[in-house]
């Protein structure tokens, strides 16, 4: 196949199928940016990559999941029943993803930040946080195990159409409650005086302190808004396609990477970062060589690499200071 | 920080001590009790991991051959059958293998259960001079390496995957047809077969490759959905899939929702997905599984177990015989290498070195009705009666049902 | 409130929630046909009875054990410290014999000599398979990330790049991989490793150059996404290299000198004295290095990067040579296993085994080449025992739980690792004393 028709069929591709592209990649791209945040906070916050935050994703999921099967079974919601338990099922997962990231602040890092400890303890700590969560939801629920939440609403069900192409209930449900919590996270960021506590951590730790910012709870505040938009993630995510094990991983990886690509530190700069990295990896696929679709996943490292050696504090700039 | 040292040193000591000691604990045999040798058959295939499943299959197979054999203690030894993990890896086999070969009284392997491992522990196994019987692995290129020490008592991919490319073009009369591969050496070997011999019978083959999230596959379940979006875009009349169920389970449920469906389109895959797990816990909703057609490497009709040894394996493993799959070939496997052994006429004096090439020859003489069909092995591992008909089944509301043979 | 916050009570609750914690760990576990809260519910509340005399719960058991180790830790307190005091000054003589140069000499002749003879003590074809796979070729990785992260303080997450560069270079040299060899000409394995090294330096060169001048963290992302970019290549090149089944021929190695020549073939042991010699080698040559002028200079870059460019330092050319002797270790570790194994496939070189050469260096001590090593036989041999022999029903599968629970408790009390080097051991306590820094990626955020 010539380079050229390569291409054009490529494009062609997307000119046919361009609302279904765009919608399934906005649904990824609500995914990516809702865990971005958790990075993006903890990083600007702390200064350390918190591995342990695609787990935080995961458990969220299961505990969404568990919720959905216990309440529903295996029949089909609909109506004020699907809206409640969509509710219920984001607020689970956020619960539950919040328990873990407070309990990984606590237990792995809190006693670093205590003795002072350089910061390659915080990422090796990190590390084995993550590598302790993964493989003891893999011990208890089976390695196997791939869970789906019970069918809040009947799976493939379409709301309504665009141009000629369907959009499903999921979609919506993604990116609305998406957007909703990021919403609310980016007000409860700028405007409210815990969230300026936030900001004002990351920027300089010690005059905070000095001005009466608690830093201990600004912390854990930080990890409990990361996990609350990372469990809701999971519910959505899991809604899709199921929870593993090891969902959080990957997921993770592109996450950061989305993180990264906005601006770490910026609020703003995950969610829009998250956006992007969904929908190119949604417009990529036409554009995978021999119907390979891991040459996406090769595209999207490619232009992460080339943002950070051009333009290394992201798109939106990063907002970092000296942390503790 | 001398104190820190010392425990350093002492933990290092004492775990170096251990690892010193415990490979010579491993030489001491016990010995048994009882006046009749007794022989190890391994399994070499997944017990853990994603595909743990299968290697648990054969294993119940195996362990319910030696069980029967054991019990009418008419054989002048006793069975014993042991687990070589490796996960399905074909880096971890040789491991697997070698672990497999120092083991004492080991006379002969059931498996290697995939491909891949099956072609990277060939070469130790060859050396040892240890029979393997494979129940499943069905790769092509297998049997072509000369390996006398080899067999399979499975009908190979050419066999599946003429057999598939058969029934989608010739029965169901398929025109475009869309061959996914999962990245493995059982997904891409299977899927080549299915796609060449489509094209030659006049369909419109288009190929793509989408890695598997499970299985060792690097993919991302993200990709599921935006993968599916631009197979419904394209909007084949038919999809074949190379892979295992965990993956086809996550593309079934991304096609469902993109709209494309096997009630209103022809998805079909091979043996890797023939279990009933493509139901019950890898599809979502489960619906999206059903009416999708899967081939089994199997000559004649369905061959799991039925009837009487249906029971027995139920009650061995507690897993339906159903569902098994190539469980039976295991069984039909063991007793080949038992028959081999009552063959030789097994003495007090036997070595195992002996024993173990005196099964390669035997093997290649066998010849007996099994429950899966006439074991009888040509020279290059093969069944003698691989080209009989695959069995074609279909997930009918959730249950595997047999359809057709073809090929 | 004043009640809750005791320090007792404090103990007595973490004390109870990590008894409920390892109860998990160490419990039922789940598998995909039961329903998934089977191993959680087990771990609790399976039955369990002790010599046909009574039965528990296992909630009730491990509770138990918990609060007797809480009692413990009260008379741990009272009674151990005059202990220690004696035991201090018991084996002080002994540890400072054991640090005189000649003791150290007679130290390594030992090691040398048991090392030689490990062959004919381990007899198992098995174990030796896997102290090459599994030690070996681990230590050469080990090894390696230990120049880029402990020499240079650089934070390389992606270093399994270089492991499959060499991998893949040999299998392509050699014919195996569906793209034709270079120039066409089959080259025998063993010539393959100079080759495999360099290309794997070049590629050091080639990555390290735009991407060093980057701060510490991203340089971790960017050297995480490259092995993410080279994972996924090798993985989807069906027709260059060979795709997600690899190659499953690589042939092994043999020497072919006309007067002499020598075939490696399935059997481990000479592939372990290959390994042995190599590791010997990189060992000496990064030891040399380290007391070397470039090692002084690492030294230099990772304390200050600031005050080192002014005395004429270029930290861009040491840093960008750190990366390339790091990835020769690492390109000769890729020959060796697709010599050994035979086979490669993408799945050996997953950024998961990064991370995981990263603990090995962590956990031996970062910048001390001898701990790092023994470190990996360390871990590396427990590994292997606990995947083998499976004591307590052990999968492998929860190895990494164990590995996670145990990188957190280390880095609490012991982030310098098992054996640090002696720098390495005062610049993180002097980092921990005072605070202040140096600009060591490594260890602490550069922010000018």
């Amino acid at each position: 196949m010539g380079f050229a028709h390569f291409w054009l069929s490529g494009f062609d591709q997307i000119r046919t199928s361009f609302w279904a592209y765009l919608l399934v990649g906005l649904q990824n791209g609500a995914l990516y940016a809702m865990i971005a945040v958790g990075y993006t906070l903890v990083y600007g916050v702390l200064g350390l990559i918190n591995f342990a935050h695609g787990d935080v994703f995961m458990y969220g999921g299961f505990g969404a999941a568990f919720l959905t099967r216990g309440i529903l079974g295996s029949s089909v919601a609909s109506g004020w029943a699907t809206v409640g338990l969509i509710f219920a099922g984001i607020a689970m997962g956020g619960l539950v993803s919040v328990g873990v990231a407070v309990s990984v602040e606590r237990v792995a890092y809190r006693p670093l930040r205590r003795r002072h400890a350089p910061k390659l303890a915080f990422l090796i700590s990190a590390i084995g946080a993550s590598y302790f969560l993964e493989t003891l939801a893999g011990k208890e629920f089976g390695y196997g195990t791939n869970l789906f939440p019970a069918q809040v609403f009947p799976v493939g069900q379409t709301m309504f159409s665009v141009f000629g192409t369907p959009v499903r209930t999921l979609t919506i449900i993604t990116v609305v409650a998406g957007a909703a919590t990021l919403i609310v996270a980016d007000r409860l960021v700028r405007a409210t005086k815990l969230g300026r506590g936030i900001r004002a951590v990351a920027q300089d730790s010690e005059t905070s302190s000095l001005m009466g910012v608690n830093i201990e709870k600004t912390i854990t505040l930080t990890f409990i808004v990361g996990g609350a938009l990372a469990g809701a993630a999971g519910f959505l995510y899991s809604l899709q396609s199921g929870i593993e094990w090891n969902s959080g991983v990957e997921l993770g990886i592109y996450a950061f990477t989305a993180a990264v690509l906005g601006g770490i530190g910026n609020l703003r700069g995950a969610a829009l970062g998250g956006m992007v990295i969904g929908l190119f990896g949604s417009f990529a696929v036409p554009f995978a060589f021999e119907g390979n679709t891991q040459w996406v996943e090769i595209y999207t490292f490619l232009i992460l690499i080339a943002v950070l050696i051009f333009r290394p504090t992201g798109i939106l700039g990063e907002k970092l200071g000296r942390t503790a | 920080m001398s104190q820190r040292w010392n425990k350093a040193v002492s933990i290092l000591s004492v775990g170096a001590l251990a690892m010193a000691v415990v490979p010579l604990a491993m030489g001491t045999a016990t010995s048994s009790a009882s006046s009749k040798p007794t022989f190890v058959i391994g399994v070499q295939g997944p017990f853990s991991g994603a595909d743990a499943e299968y290697g648990d299959y054969d294993f119940g197979g195996a362990t319910l051959a030696a069980n029967t054999a054991n019990k009418d203690g008419m054989d002048p030894f006793i069975i014993k059958i042991e687990k070589f993990d490796d996960q399905g890896s074909p880096t971890l086999s040789p491991a697997a293998a070698q672990k497999a070969v120092g083991t004492k009284n080991l006379v002969a392997i059931i498996g290697p259960a995939f491909s891949g491992a099956s072609e990277s522990a060939a070469k130790y196994y060859k050396a040892a001079h240890v029979a393997e019987v494979s129940p499943s692995a069905t790769a092509v290129a297998l049997a072509t390496s000369g390996n006398t020490s080899w067999f399979r008592d499975v009908a190979d991919d050419s066999v599946q995957g003429s057999a598939d490319a058969k029934f989608l073009v010739s029965t169901k009369k398929v025109t475009s047809l869309l061959v996914i591969a999962d990245g493995s050496f059982y997904g891409d070997g299977l899927a080549a077969v299915v796609a060449a011999d489509a094209k030659k019978l006049g369909a419109t083959v288009t190929t793509e490759t989408i890695d598997a999230v499970n299985n060792g596959g690097s993919g991302v379940a993200t990709e599921y959905p935006t993968d599916a979006t631009q197979i419904a875009g394209k909007d084949p009349s038919a999809i074949f899939y190379g892979g295992y169920d965990a993956d086809l389970g996550l593309l079934l449920g991304a096609l469902a929702s993109a709209g494309y469906s096997a009630s209103s389109h022809t998805i079909m895959s091979g043996d890797g997905s023939n279990v009933a797990a493509l139901y019950s816990t890898d599809t979502t909703p489960q619906s999206a599984a059903n009416d999708v057609y899967l081939s089994e490497s199997a000559t004649g009709k369905v061959s799991f177990f039925t009837g009487k040894l249906a029971t027995a394996y139920k009650a061995l493993t507690h897993i339906k015989a159903s569902t098994a799959i190539y469980a039976a070939q295991a069984y039909d496997g063991t007793n080949a290498i038992i028959k081999s052994l009552l063959k030789l006429g097994v003495k007090s004096s036997s070595s195992i070195s002996s024993l173990r090439k005196g099964i390669i020859t035997q093997l290649h003489k066998v010849n007996f009705e099994g429950v899966t069909g006439q074991i009888s092995f040509q020279a290059d591992g093969n069944l003698k009666d691989d080209t009989g008909a695959v069995a074609i089944s279909q997930m009918q509301n959730g249950v595997i049902t047999f359809v057709t043979n073809e090929g | 409130m004043t009640f809750v916050r005791l320090p007792q009570v404090k103990r007595l609750v973490s004390i109870v929630l990590v008894t409920a914690v390892v109860t998990l760990m160490t419990g039922e576990s789940g598998n995909a046909t039961t329903p998934p809260t089977t191993g959680p519910h087990g771990a609790f509340f399976e039955r369990v009875s002790y010599f046909g005399l009574f039965g528990a719960r296992r909630w009730m058991v491990f509770l138990t054990i918990g609060l007797l180790v809480y009692g413990f830790t009260f008379l741990y307190e009272r009674y151990m410290p005059p202990v220690r005091r004696k035991v201090r000054t018991v084996t002080a003589l002994p540890m400072r014999l054991v640090q005189k140069r000649t003791s150290r000499f007679a130290m390594y002749a030992v090691a040398i000599v048991i090392l030689l003879a490990i062959p004919h003590i381990v007899t198992q074809t098995y174990w030796m398979y896997l102290i090459v796979e599994q030690v070996g070729v681990w230590i050469l990785l080990a090894e390696g990330l230990n120049v880029v992260v402990g020499f240079a303080g650089l934070l390389d997450l992606g270093y399994v790049a270089f492991y499959a560069i060499g991998a893949y270079t040999t299998a392509w040299m050699t014919g195996v991989l569906p793209a034709p060899p270079f120039l066409h000409h089959v080259i025998p394995t063993l010539w393959v490793i100079p080759i495999a090294v360099l290309a794997a330096m070049a590629v050091g060169v080639m990555l390290g150059i735009p991407t060093l001048r980057l701060r510490g963290d991203y340089l971790a992302i960017v050297t995480l996404g490259f092995a993410l970019i080279v994972d996924d290549y090798v993985g989807n090149q069906n027709g260059i290299t060979g795709g997600g089944e690899g190659s499953l021929q690589v042939p092994h190695f043999a020497i072919d000198l006309g007067f002499w020549h020598y075939h490696w073939g399935i059997g481990p042991v000479p592939y372990y004295y290959l390994c042995l010699i190599f590791v010997a080698l990189f060992m000496v040559i990064f030891t040399l290095l380290e007391h070397s002028r470039v090692g002084r200079s690492w030294v230099a870059i990772r304390e200050d990067e600031v005050a080192a460019e002014s005395i004429g330092i270029n930290p861009l050319k040491y840093k960008v040579m750190a990366f390339a002797i790091g990835a020769a270790s690492g390109g000769f570790a890729g020959v060796l296993s697709a010599g050994l194994i035979g086979n490669i496939n993408p799945t050996m070189f997953q950024y998961q085994a990064s991370i995981n050469i990263l603990i090995l260096v962590i956990f031996g001590g970062m910048g001390s080449i001898w701990g790092v090593a023994l470190g990996a036989v360390f871990v590396q041999l427990i590994t292997s025992y606990m995947d083998n022999y499976q004591p307590w029903g052990f999968q492998i599968n929860d190895l990494y739980m164990y590995i996670g629970a145990l990188l957190i408790v280390m880095m609490i009390f012991r982030p310098a690792g098992l054996m640090p080097s002696r720098r390495r051991k005062r610049e993180i306590q002097s980092f921990e004393e005072t605070g202040e820094g140096h600009l060591d990626d490594v260890l602490t955020v550069d922010d000018s």
